[in-house]
């Protein structure tokens, strides 16, 4: 009776063996909200998630060795939602610009026991490029002092709308020479391509998108207000301590993502656009060498800086409360994410590009639909090539010239085209394109008619 | 004490209008809401979803170690989001949207039913009809005070803050308008409430009937 007793118990136990170990399997969850529609946001959001390069990362030893991850991505157009569901814990990471991002701190600060972290950037422009000022392609608007009494639309509480704010203190028109409207980006674009409103600024890429389909045109870019516009991610406090091995999976994640873009921009923008349906020609403008963005998840002095400038701006105009940027950013995960990597964290954060100088002397580009991209190191040989494509009845995805001013990475067809002797210069705006001209004994010409130039008989 | 006794008196016997009265104005407010967003955008809404309003509840009391954190976060969750999505850009943006939020469903169940209460205290009031006038606009007042700031419209362009005056900017009033009277949301619902506290208690002490004065000692007590 006894040896029958221990025999069912020693079955029964050996049963429950593999259960036991399941029990103490601990299940993580890990829930990131990202926006698909805002380009700067990709390398911790889109990219990640499609390529899978999180559960790369994540780790699978010591604590975690049992570990059973769950992994969920919320897209959403806009940062402050992200905000909302962290504060409901059913987010723990979240990408976003600038302003979201001063907005999701100091909300949660504003709590007793909540709190965000700001871990890591996703990346940057220098200057502010990302956001702009366009007008219908057929407005008689050329430049931002012409907005005095037109009205202006822009998404409130969006980086293109502390940009817009700026831009017009900058150049001294006071709130009461225009009317500000309160406008969505895909409403705004809308308006822009039916003509409705005068001028509607925005965050990237839209104004990118107005100008490759055609509806609109840029007059101002968030480079000439010289603050930095950046993207990062944050992470609810308690997440980040309960789980930090997680959070530098998820910097390295962020880290692979910029690698593979770098790696091959026209095949990461091709991917991108199956992802997003942001046309990719749009999306090569911010990703491809000279683009718009710099990928670098570091955390550098200037961003903290820009963020407390932008911080101000809102508690200016929307009352937030305030934020304790040294309580809310860490470099101490970006940093053990980069030392596992194997990369010289203090030589990426003390690296700054700058596109009026890297992007110096970049080739001009042509993206033939069959061909994919090819480059040429200066105008004429840029134009003989458009001028051989279009012969040919080649279709041509795009064309990429750049900004003498500023070095912004322009699509050829929107840009203002000064002709002096046999030299050829592009420029975003009209102001400085005939400045130019008058400096140099040349004259604006159209895209079409300098390739005219270099159309050979026969 | 009297007016207090007038005020239970009347909920005690009306309660059951009053509770369906205040659930029925939450729920008109949803459709005026609709409405109103249908005809400012001229856009029918073309996507519903709905969300475990109760499962997120459970959730959030279970994450949120502060009592006081936990209450404007419940108060923020949602329970069915109806809008437009424009399809024009990537995979599809939600231009606008009417957000069902329990929490605002009782505010204004308790504004309905407060509203019905000062209704049924005018009925009983003999007042002149300039005053019974007087009287229905400063429930009327009180009643959009309240309701107004508690519209649950939302807008893609406001992405740092969403808030009451999405509504008023979604509904036209100006950016700098809208943004210069955020912060005084919880004032002027305390003040719709406050304006409707007071008429219920002015209209319950005209309505009770002047205690009898009794000069002297009764001699045949």
């Amino acid at each position: 009776m006894y040896s029958k007793t221990s025999l069912k118990a020693a079955l029964l136990g050996a049963a429950l063996v593999p259960f036991a170990s399941m029990a103490s399997a601990e299940k993580i969850s890990i829930a990131i909200g990202h926006q698909s529609m805002c380009t700067d946001t990709y390398t911790a959001g889109i990219v990640v998630k499609e390529l899978g390069l999180l559960e790369k990362h994540l780790p699978t030893d010591g604590k975690y060795a049992e570990a059973d991850y769950d992994v969920s991505w919320a897209d959403y157009s806009s940062g402050g939602p992200i905000t909302n569901q962290m504060m409901a814990n059913k987010l723990n990471f979240g990408v976003m610009g600038d302003y979201p991002l001063i907005v999701n701190g100091a909300k949660f600060q504003e709590t007793d026991s909540l709190r965000t972290l700001y871990v890591a950037g996703t990346g940057y422009n220098l200057k502010g490029s990302g956001n702009a000022i366009v007008v219908p392609v057929d407005s008689d608007i050329y430049s931002i002092d012409q907005l005095k009494g037109k009205a202006v639309s822009t998404p409130v509480g969006s980086a293109a709308w502390g940009m817009l704010l700026k831009a017009m203190q900058d150049n001294e028109i006071p709130t009461g020479d225009y009317v500000l409207k309160n406008q969505s980006p895909a409403v705004g674009a809308a308006n822009i391509a039916a003509g409705k409103i005068d001028a509607h600024s925005d965050f990237c890429p839209w104004s990118e998108i107005m100008e490759f389909r055609g509806t609109g045109r840029k007059i101002y870019d968030g480079s000439e207000t010289g603050v930095p516009y950046l993207h990062g991610v944050v992470v609810r406090q308690d997440f980040a301590e309960e789980y930090p091995e997680v959070v530098e999976a998820f910097i390295k994640a962020v880290y692979e993502a910029g690698e593979w873009i770098r790696e091959d921009p026209m095949r990461a923008v091709s991917m991108m656009e199956g992802w997003t349906g942001v046309e990719k020609e749009v999306l090569y403008l911010y990703f491809s060498q000279g683009g718009h963005l710099t990928l670098d998840p570091t955390i550098k002095q200037e961003w903290v800086d820009a963020l407390t400038f932008n911080h101000g701006v809102l508690v200016k105009e929307k009352a937030i409360p305030p934020l304790d940027f040294e309580a809310w950013i860490t470099e101490d995960y970006v940093k053990a994410a980069y030392a596992d990597l194997g990369v010289d964290y203090a030589a990426e954060k003390a690296s700054m590009v700058d596109p009026a100088e890297a992007n110096k002397g970049l080739p001009m580009e042509i993206w033939h639909s069959r061909d994919g991209v090819s480059t040429y190191p200066d105008m004429p040989a840029f134009l003989t090539a458009v001028a051989q494509m279009q012969g040919t009845g080649a279709k041509l995805n795009a064309t990429y010239v750049y900004d003498i001013e500023t070095g912004l990475k322009l699509f050829g067809k929107t840009a203002f085209w000064v002709k002096s002797g046999g030299d050829y210069a592009t420029f975003l705006r009209k102001g400085e394109a005939e400045a130019y001209a008058a400096a140099n004994g040349g004259e604006l010409v159209t895209f079409d008619a300098a390739i005219a130039d270099f159309i050979t008989e026969g | 004490m009297r007016v207090l006794a007038t005020i239970g008196h009347t909920i005690r016997r009306d309660w059951r209008r009053m509770l369906g009265q205040g659930v029925l104005f939450a729920l008109l407010f949803q459709l005026f809401m609709m409405i109103a967003l249908i005809v400012r955008f001229q856009q029918l809404p073309n996507y519903v979803t709905t969300y475990d309003w109760f499962g997120n509840v459970a959730w959030i009391i279970r994450s949120t170690p502060s009592w006081s954190d936990m209450w404007p976060i419940i108060a923020e969750e949602w329970l069915i989001e109806i809008g437009h999505m424009n399809y024009d850009y990537g995979n599809g943006i939600s231009v606008w949207s009417l957000n069902v939020i329990p929490s605002r469903l009782v505010v204004l169940s308790v504004l309905g039913a407060m509203i019905a209460l000062c209704l049924s205290l005018l009925r009983r009031d003999s007042c002149s009809t300039r005053t019974a006038t007087t009287l229905r606009a400063t429930t009327g007042l009180g009643a959009v005070l309240v309701a107004m700031t508690n519209a649950t419209m939302s807008w893609v362009v406001c992405c740092a803050t969403p808030s009451w005056v999405v509504g008023l900017a979604m509904l036209g009033l100006g950016v700098s308008t809208s943004l210069a009277l955020e912060t005084m949301g919880p004032l002027l619902t305390g003040l719709g409430f406050g304006l409707l506290t007071a008429l219920i208690v002015l209209l319950a002490w005209r309505a009770t009937p002047p205690t009898t004065s009794m000069k002297g000692t009764p001699r045949h007590a």
